[in-house]
């Protein structure tokens, strides 16, 4: 369970840095970086750069996304912006319009 | 799915929180917070921010005025730089405070009520209510319910524009002056 | 009926009952309780206690201070102010901690003596 939850209604603006896991359901715009786990919620819209060791995405991401570890596209989960990461997952039903770098 | 938006220990935020819903913070912000709901600044919460919500719970440390339309409480172990404003407004033993305290309704309303009283007490001197600056003393003409001497009050109204500093409150003096100050 | 201590350097107890009000400085080396009405000023070296429906219009110095009536005027205690769920206050307050109830009606400041963790001070300067 994730120490840090970003809920529907909710909007963060600004630049979010964060040492453990995070969720989101909500809203966020400008940067996040994360040493742990980011999961973007069905639902969640993200217009930022993130930065983590793993991303989930399952909602709407905007902006160029960087794993340490891995990178996964939900079914629904749309990413529009290019993944740096070395392991890739492009669920059927996630769209993603991008660049791909997977040379980490 | 979580209805509480929680800000943890290990996140460091510099911008801002908005929308409806409850917030508790258990990190670092550095912004500004407007919600809706209930923001509740936890033990070890850093909180540079002007927080307005329709509640405020603290048990952290905020540089920053509360304003809780419902309601401002400082719990122990709380320690707030700022203004409080609120409907009703607890600090417990053990909260710490320095800054301006004001219950009463929150000031967007306070503008209204404020209007409102003046136009059911004195129709004549309603002129001059409108240009009273905001925060001052002399906003305690609405139903706060607070000490005033009902004679010097209408003396006052009567001889148009008051001065920004209530004389009535003579005896508060140095209150008026550290709200000016601030 | 204003009962007031004959005792001098220990300062004893005074009660200031309801219907009576005194007009001008009243200091002491006891404890006060008022139930009636005070303008002016009130230094004691003791207690001041402000029952529901006490009326203070003075600056108070006192050791600590509850209030359960009306206070306005600026509060100097050295040691607690309670300020209770039915009291009225307005004006500075300060003391070597300050407590208010839900429910009281508080216009005025509250100053006390801490520090705030430092990434909290510093650059905006507050």
């Amino acid at each position: 369970m994730a120490n840090t939850v970003i809920a529907q209604g909710i909007t963060i603006e600004g630049e979010l840095t964060s040492e453990e896991d995070v969720v989101i359901q909500g809203t966020l715009r400008g940067k996040l970086v994360s040493k742990d786990t980011v999961n973007v919620e069905s639902g969640a819209i993200v217009e930022a750069d993130i930065a983590a060791s793993s991303l989930s995405v399952g909602g709407h991401i905007t902006g160029n996304v960087t794993a340490s570890d891995r990178v996964d596209l939900m079914p629904g989960g749309r990413l529009i912006g290019d993944v740096k990461a070395s392991r890739l997952t492009i669920a059927d039903g996630a769209s993603f319009k991008g660049n791909v770098d997977m040379d980490v | 799915m979580a209805d509480v938006t929680v800000v943890g220990q290990g996140i460091f935020l510099r911008g801002s929180i908005r929308g409806e819903g409850d917030v508790e913070i258990r990190g670092r912000i550095e912004g500004d917070i407007e919600v809706g709901g209930e923001v509740t600044i936890a033990d070890g919460a850093l909180v540079k921010a002007d927080v307005t919500a329709r509640r405020i719970v603290v048990r952290g440390a905020v540089a920053g005025n509360l304003t809780g339309e419902d309601g401002v409480r400082l719990e122990q172990g709380a320690r707030v730089v700022g203004d409080l404003r609120g409907a009703t407004i607890g600090v417990a033993e053990g909260a710490l405070v320095r800054g301006t305290v004001q219950t009463g309704n929150a000031p967007a309303e306070r503008g209204r009520a404020r209007t409102a009283a003046a136009r059911e007490a004195k129709p004549a001197a309603r002129a001059a209510e409108p240009r009273k600056p905001v925060p001052a003393p002399a906003a305690a003409a609405k139903g706060n319910g607070l000490p005033r001497r009902p004679a010097a009050i209408a003396q006052e109204e009567r001889t148009g524009p008051p001065p920004p500093v209530v004389p009535a409150l003579k005896k508060g003096a140095r209150a008026a002056l550290r709200k000016r100050s601030r | 009926m204003a009962r007031a201590s004959s005792s001098t350097s220990h300062g004893g107890s005074a009660i200031l009952g309801k219907g009576a009000h005194i007009r001008g400085r009243i200091a002491g080396e006891g404890d006060l309780r008022v139930e009636g009405g005070i303008s002016g000023d009130v230094a004691l070296k003791g207690d001041l206690f402000v029952s529901d429906g006490g009326e203070v219009t003075a600056d108070i110095e006192a050791k600590s201070v509850v209030v359960e009536g009306t206070i306005e005027g600026d509060i100097a205690a050295t040691d607690t102010v309670s300020i209770r769920a039915s009291a009225r206050v307005s004006g500075a307050i300060k003391g070597s901690s300050v407590s208010i109830e839900e429910g009281a009606a508080v216009q005025g400041s509250i100053d006390a003596d801490f520090e705030l963790p430092p990434e909290l001070t510093g650059k905006a300067g507050r």
